[in-house]
C-alpha cells in the first residue's frame, strides 16, 4: 500500500504543478459549456461532458509520456508492476474527479430541470474512461503529438458522428451521449442503462488495455535471472 | 594564503580526495612543520592545497591499489549478443563481476555500452545470451530516469519507497549520499531546473538509495565538474571496499579511474 500511495502521490503533484496544464484543462470544458449553453442546454452539458473527458485524456497522455522515463528504474528499485499502475490510475481519477465537482455544481445550480443525479454518474464514467484511455494512447503512441492528434481525431468524431448509428458505440465516450439524452431530455431508463453498461465495459476494457500494455513495457526479460 | 587556512583547505581536500585520516593528519603535520622551519608562503613550498592533496592521493593510490579478487557473483552476463537492424552491437559478450569489485565497459561512441547495461539491467532484451544478478539492483541511466516536475527530496522517497525505506529514511540517505557529491539539494527547486550535471547527481543517489548489491552506472559523471568527479569515484571505491559491486560505464579510464575490471567493447 506504501508504494502505490507514494506513486499516486508523486503523480499528483506532477500534474499540480503543470500550472498551465490545470488551467486549461478548467478551461476546456467550461469554453465547451458556455458555447451552446445560451441556445441549447442540452448540448451544452453533452458538450461540457465531452470536453472534461477531451482535457482528463489529454492530461492522462502526457502524465503517461512523462512516466516512460522513470517507470524502468522504480520496477528495478523494488515496485511491482501493478503498484505503479494502480497508484498511477488512483493519482488520475482523483485529478479528475476533483475537477469534475465545480462543473456537476455549475450544472446543478445553472440548470433546472435535469436529472442531476445522472449528470454526476456521466462525469464519474467520463472520469473512469478518460484516464486509461489517454495511459493506453501514451503507451501505443509515445511521441505526444500524434496522441494529442488521434485525440483530436477521436474527441471530432464523438461531437459530430450522430449517437443514433451502430458505428459511434465503438467510440470510448457514447455512453456520455445516451446518459445525456436520459438526463436532459428525461426519456426512459433504456438510455441509462446503455450508457452505464457502455460506459462500464468502456473503463474495464481500457484499464485492462494500459495493465496489458504496461506489463509489456516494464515485463521482467527471460534473459535476466535474479537470484 | 594564510599557512593556518592553507592547512586548513589541505585538511579538507585530503579528505575529499580519500586519504585516511591517520595519513592525513601526518601530512598535514609535516606539511605545517615545513612551512614553520622554512618560512616559506605555503602556496609557494606547496602549491594550491587541492593540487597537492591530488598528488599525495594519486601517490598513495599507485602504490597501494590492486585489483580486487572478489566475493560472491553479483553479475555473470554470457554470450550477451544484440543487433540493431543490419548492425552488430555486442557479439558474445562475457562478463562477471563480484561483490567488492568495480568493472569499467570502456568502448567509442556507439560500441554498445550503454546497450550491455540495458540488457544487464533487464531493460532490454538481447538477441543471444543470458545473465544472472545476485542480490538487489541498481540503476543509473545514461540520460533521463528523473520526473520534470518532482523536486529531489520527492525522487529520494520514490526510489526509498521501492526499496521499503520510509520517508524520513529516504530523504536523509538521498542528502547524506548528495553531500558526498558535494550538492546540498534545494527543497523547492522541480527536476526541469536542475543543471544536466547536478541532474546526473540526482540520478546517481537515486541508483545508491537503499544500498543495492550491484550498481550499473552508464556515464553517470556527464557534467560533473572536477571535484564531483573526484568525489564520484571515491565514492565508488567506498563502495566497492563495503563490498558492493559496481559496473561503470565510461569513455576513457586514467590513472585516477582505479579499477578492477575492464571490458573494452569494439
Amino acid at each position: 500500500m506504501t508504494k502505490i500511495a507514494v506513486v499516486a502521490e508523486m503523480a499528483v503533484r506532477e500534474i499540480v504543478r503543470r500550472r498551465m496544464v490545470l488551467a486549461m484543462l478548467l478551461l476546456l470544458p467550461l469554453a465547451f459549456y458556455l458555447s451552446r449553453r445560451s441556445d441549447h442546454t442540452g448540448q451544452s452539458i453533452r458538450f461540457l461532458c465531452l470536453g472534461l473527458g477531451w482535457a482528463l485524456s489529454t492530461a492522462a497522455l502526457f502524465a503517461g509520456g512523462s512516466a516512460r522515463g522513470i517507470e524502468p528504474r522504480l520496477r528495478l528499485s523494488g515496485y511491482p508492476l501493478m503498484h505503479l499502475i494502480i497508484g498511477r490510475l488512483c493519482a488520475l481519477w482523483t485529478v479528475g474527479l476533483a475537477l469534475s465537482l465545480p462543473y456537476w455544481l455549475l450544472i446543478r445550480f445553472d440548470q433546472d430541470g435535469v436529472r442531476h443525479g445522472a449528470i454526476a454518474l456521466i462525469m464519474a464514467l467520463t472520469v473512469a474512461v478518460s484516464v486509461p484511455f489517454g495511459l493506453a494512447l501514451s503507451a501505443v503512441l509515445p511521441r505526444e503529438l500524434e496522441g494529442t492528434l488521434l485525440l483530436l481525431t477521436i474527441f471530432g468524431l464523438q461531437m459530430l458522428m450522430d449517437p443514433a448509428e451502430e458505428a459511434t458505440r465503438a467510440l470510448p465516450f457514447w455512453f456520455s451521449r445516451e446518459i445525456g439524452t436520459y438526463a436532459v431530455d428525461h426519456t426512459d431508463s433504456g438510455y441509462l442503462e446503455r450508457g452505464l453498461i457502455h460506459g462500464l465495459a468502456a473503463a474495464i476494457l481500457l484499464t485492462a488495455l494500459v495493465a496489458t500494455f504496461s506489463a509489456i513495457r516494464l515485463r521482467h526479460r527471460a534473459h535476466v535471472n535474479l537470484c | 594564503m594564510n599557512p593556518d587556512v592553507w592547512l586548513s583547505a589541505l585538511v579538507k581536500e585530503l579528505a575529499r580526495h580519500g586519504v585516511g585520516p591517520d595519513l592525513a593528519a601526518h601530512v598535514v603535520a609535516e606539511a605545517a612543520a615545513h612551512l614553520r622551519d622554512s618560512g616559506e608562503p605555503a602556496v609557494h613550498a606547496f602549491g594550491m592545497p587541492e593540487r597537492y592533496a591530488a598528488a599525495v592521493a594519486e601517490s598513495i593510490g599507485r602504490q597501494a591499489v590492486r585489483p580486487s579478487q572478489g566475493g560472491v557473483v553479483r553479475l555473470e552476463a554470457r554470450g550477451i549478443t544484440k543487433r540493431y537492424r543490419r548492425r552488430q552491437i555486442l557479439s558474445n559478450v562475457d562478463l562477471t563481476v563480484r561483490a567488492g569489485q568495480i568493472a569499467a565497459v570502456v568502448g567509442a561512441n556507439g560500441s554498445g555500452k550503454s546497450t550491455l547495461l540495458r540488457i544487464c539491467a533487464g531493460l532490454v532484451s538481447p538477441d543471444r545470451g543470458t545473465v544472472r544478478v545476485g542480490g538487489s539492483l541498481g540503476y543509473c541511466p545514461q540520460a533521463g530516469g528523473t520526473s520534470e516536475f518532482l523536486v529531489p527530496e520527492e525522487h529520494f522517497v520514490l526510489a526509498g519507497a521501492g526499496r521499503g525505506l520510509s520517508r524520513a529514511r529516504a530523504k536523509a540517505d538521498g542528502r547524506a549520499r548528495a553531500a558526498v557529491l558535494d550538492w546540498d539539494p534545494d527543497r523547492r527547486q522541480q527536476a526541469r531546473f536542475l543543471s544536466g550535471g547536478t541532474r546526473q547527481k540526482l540520478n546517481l543517489v537515486m541508483a545508491q538509495i537503499g544500498e543495492p548489491d550491484l550498481l550499473l552506472l552508464d556515464e553517470p559523471y556527464q557534467g560533473f565538474d572536477r571535484g564531483a568527479y573526484v568525489d564520484f569515484w571515491h565514492e565508488l571505491w567506498r563502495w566497492r571496499d563495503e563490498g558492493k559491486a559496481i559496473v561503470v560505464v565510461t569513455h576513457l579510464l586514467n590513472q585516477l579511474d582505479r579499477v578492477d575490471i575492464v571490458l573494452e567493447l569494439t
